[in-house]
């Protein structure tokens, strides 16, 4: 189970590789040492115009700065809401931001070339139905430029680790919806990222699925990549991450390492997140 | 599931025109199975008259097959195409046409249309003339035009010019006598005792079972018809009446019965749009009269 | 391209697995196969009544299975938010939209490929007769032909917010200009002065679906049309093609994905 990652080299990107900032190398280096930012958002500021006339604009994400440091777990916490789902539409050039700058890897994220070693799970989605999990990972491998036979070789260890081998020739349409789950985070490791952005990973899943996600988000920070990503398991979120940052209507509220924060506020991370969003029981 | 409903209902569009079809075809069907019991016909409820306004455009189709598909449209000069040419070929109804049949598209206006003129048909051609490929053409190939006159047929059988039409076609062009006398007999069924389609009768008897006694008495037959039908209409169809007493004329001119020839003669010469080539005929024939059974 | 082929490849192996084609093809092979089976006073060389018939089958399934797929194409992909993990991966919109454009023209290629195998058997069943040229240009107008009407509807499918909005009108445009587009400049010249200009405006401006339409050519068995004809021809609807894809890459380029 172990060797997804290692038995694969790394999907070389295709092209465009030698403009990429910060090489591989410094990735993989000692997460501890320096840390080049992965993900950069500067003064982002989000609205959604409305097509009816004379409604006004809706803010989502208000001067929103935060940086995501290579190697490292990032939790991207916030009720419903919150804008973490517009946030990553930014991150993944679905949505212009309407002020500020979002970059990946140092390249804006309008470029396509910022998606090559990146790996997305959308929040909700149904994959294409009338394809196998096998044909649709097939197809986005193609889009990365893997190579036929590594792709073979990808698409074996993702399928084996997200463990729906027994169902790689069936069509999606068939799928339950936990397993759909698991196509969308095999579709989002077959380019083996540097970087995952993943909307609620473990929406859908069962207790055993769920662990079986934070093994995957752990096993991939030891092999030295970043995960970026939104949960409302605050449980999952402290054993997994490193660093946490809390929205609330459109606006950054805290981040910082999760110890750090218990430190400082004197509380857990669930007590600081209820405080945050305004909720105020007697008994806290 | 928005892209579902537009299939189902384009579906149910295409299910709609084969039922429209079925339903046209099944009279057709019953008629080729000899079911003569009047059976319901949906189309007949949706559209009634409607009915004889497709039949015309059946019989223009015909006449658009006559052509191998070079025909003008509604937005063009049709002045020479006012009647069909399979029916004035057929010399089966007078004809309005006129103007240049073969250039009716004139200059073209601009360079879309000089182009466009690459992509149809246009030589004027005949059928039954060897159509596209000319003189070297089948001429039997005038077969062509029958599914469409078979069904203007079905869909108006009142209508005598789609029997003469046809049957003239039939055992001119594909030696198809038979075929012909027996669309005619069915036409009198529907149309009893119509002149055109007894004149048309005998023409089969006079022509290609050349039984003039046969055909003598269905065209004096035809006359009667004629009169008790058409005479009392304020405006009678004599193109059709002429065609009889002319046929009727040779008929007799042939038999030697000149006196009776003269007369049917004299009688075409009223209707007839050139009663100078008539009175040229009478004029010939005048002197020969005297002498019964003359030289031939 | 790589990428647009990829997209191509998807829109192919849809169409593959839905039962659409199938049953518009079956539907063509059952009308010909009754309407081949009347007859007319015993003359079993009657043909090209069925060869007529056969080929408007053909015309009505070809737009349809064209106009239909392409429609859906886009707000498929966003209904069933499968346009999010594609357009994280290493891809541009304006390859996402190329390669729908080639899917579907290409599927859509493909099906009058069969098609007009059936439509030849039908002929030379009746005829005796297997004239290739002009069935590959027929053939071939017909595609380029599809593919101004797939660039069309495309760019359609990225304005109107249905798709049977989209399906609709993209019927009635093309099945307009195939019945009056010819006849405009004449329809103009009848016209007052401003309301003809506008008609012809619009004679200029339209593509000339008609052209590529040479059904009477093959049921009458007409000569070839001339290979630099055809050249133009081909040539000028993969320039409208060209242009309306690019209009609705320049839609697509500005769209954003909620
Ligand atoms: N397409 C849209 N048009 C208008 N407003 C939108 C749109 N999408 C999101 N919003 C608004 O933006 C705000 C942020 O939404 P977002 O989806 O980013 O929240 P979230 O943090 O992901 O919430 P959840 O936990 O429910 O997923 C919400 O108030 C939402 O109503
Ligand atoms: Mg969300």
């Amino acid at each position: 189970m172990n060797t997804m990652l290692e038995t694969s080299k790394p999907a070389a990107p295709a092209r465009g590789a030698a403009a990429l900032p910060a090489g591989r190398d410094q990735l993989n280096g000692n997460p501890v040492g320096f840390k080049p930012d992965v993900i950069t958002i500067k003064n982002l500021r989000i609205e959604y115009r409305s097509r009816e006339l004379g409604s006004q604009k809706k803010l989502a994400v208000k001067d929103l700065s935060l940086s995501v440091h290579a190697g490292e777990v990032f939790g991207f916490l916030g009720p419903n809401g919150a804008g973490k789902t517009s946030t990553m539409n930014v991150l993944l050039g679905f949505v212009p931001p309407t002020s500020g700058t979002a970059n990946i890897f140092g390249v804006n994220v309008q470029q396509t070339i910022a998606r090559q070693r990146l790996g997305y799970l959308p929040e909700l989605t149904y994959y294409y139905k009338f394809l196998t999990a096998e044909e649709l990972l097939r197809f986005y491998s193609r889009i990365f430029g893997i190579e036929k036979a590594e792709r073979e070789r990808r698409i074996d260890a993702v399928l084996k680790l997200v463990e729906l081998e027994h169902a790689r020739k069936r069509l999606i349409k068939t799928y339950s919806k936990g397993m759909q789950q698991r196509v969308g985070l095999a579709q989002a490791l077959i380019n083996n990222p540097d970087l995952l952005i993943l909307d609620e990973p473990t929406s859908g899943l069962d207790p055993l699925g769920r662990m079986k996600v934070r093994d995957i988000i752990k096993r991939l920070k030891n092999e030295g990549k970043t995960v970026f990503f939104s949960s409302h398991e605050l449980g999952e979120v402290e054993t997994v991450c490193d660093r946490v940052a809390i929205m609330h209507e459109g606006e950054l509220k805290v981040a910082g390492r999760v110890d750090d924060l218990a430190q400082q506020h004197q509380c857990n991370l669930e007590q600081l997140f209820l405080k945050i969003v305004g909720y105020q029981p007697e008994n806290l | 599931m928005k892209t579902n409903r537009a299939f189902v209902l384009l579906g149910v569009l295409l299910l709609v025109v084969c039922t429209g079809l079925a339903a046209s075809l099944d009279r057709w069907f019953m008629g080729w199975q000899g079911n003569r019991a009047k059976n319901f016909n949906p189309l007949n409820v949706a559209i009634g008259d409607g009915q004889k306004i497709f039949a015309g455009q059946f019989y223009r189709k015909a006449d658009v097959y006559f052509h191998s598909g070079m025909y003008p449209s509604i937005f063009d000069n049709n002045a020479s195409f006012k009647t069909a040419h399979i029916g004035e070929d057929a010399g089966a109804t007078g004809s309005k046409n006129q103007g240049d049949e073969a250039n009716y598209l004139g200059k073209s206006h601009d360079i879309v249309e000089q182009f466009s003129r690459n992509f149809f048909p246009s030589h004027h051609t005949h059928l039954d003339e060897g159509g596209v490929a000319g003189e070297l053409g089948d001429k039997s190939d005038v077969r062509e035009i029958l599914p469409w006159l078979k069904i203007a047929q079905e869909l108006d059988p009142e209508e005598p010019l789609t029997y003469t039409v046809t049957a003239y076609w039939l055992r001119s062009r594909m030696n198809k006598p038979h075929e012909a006398e027996r669309l005619l007999r069915e036409g009198l069924k529907a149309l009893p005792d119509h002149p055109a389609l007894q004149f048309e009768l005998g023409r089969i008897y006079f022509e290609n079972q050349k039984d003039s006694a046969r055909a003598r008495n269905i065209w004096e037959h035809a006359v009667k018809s004629w009169q008790k039908q058409e005479g009392v209409k304020a405006d009678p169809d004599t193109f059709i009446l002429e065609q009889i007493l002319t046929h009727l004329a040779k008929l007799e001119e042939e038999a030697g019965n000149l006196p009776l020839a003269i007369s049917y003669w004299e009688q075409a010469k009223v209707y007839a749009r050139k009663p100078d080539v008539i009175q040229q005929r009478i004029d010939e024939l005048a002197p020969r009269k005297l002498v019964p059974n003359g030289p031939p | 391209m790589k990428n647009s082929f990829a997209v191509a490849q998807l829109v192919i192996l849809e169409m593959y697995r839905r039962k659409d084609f199938y049953v518009l093809y079956f539907l063509t092979v059952l009308i010909t196969g009754l309407m081949g089976s009347v007859n007319f006073f015993n003359d079993p060389k009657v043909a090209r009544y069925l060869k007529e018939i056969c080929l408007a089958l053909i015309w009505i399934c070809g737009a349809f299975i064209a106009i239909a797929t392409t429609a859906r194409q886009i707000p498929a992909e966003r209904e069933s938010r499968t346009i999010f993990p594609l357009m994280a991966k290493p891809i541009t919109r304006g390859q996402v939209l190329f390669g729908k454009f080639l899917g579907c023209w290409v599927a859509t290629c493909l099906c009058l490929v069969a098609f007009y195998l059936f439509f030849g058997i039908v002929a030379a069943a009746k005829e005796h007769d297997w004239p290739v040229g002009i069935y590959f240009q027929a053939w071939s107008l017909h595609c380029v032909m599809l593919g101004v009407v797939i660039g069309m509807t495309l760019l359609g499918s990225l304005v109107l917010s249905s798709v049977a909005a989209n399906i609709t009108l993209s019927v009635v445009i093309t099945a307009g200009i195939l019945f009056v587009g010819r006849h405009l400049n004449k329809v103009a010249a009848q016209m007052s002065e401003t309301a003809g200009a506008m008609v012809s405006g619009l004679y200029y401006a339209i593509p000339h679906l008609e052209l590529f339409d040479v059904r009477d050519l093959i049921v009458h068995n007409w000569p070839l049309i001339g290979w630099s004809i055809w050249g133009i021809a081909v040539v000028y609807a993969l320039v409208y093609a060209g242009m309306l894809v690019l209009a609705s890459w320049l839609v697509f380029r500005r769209k954003s994905f909620q």
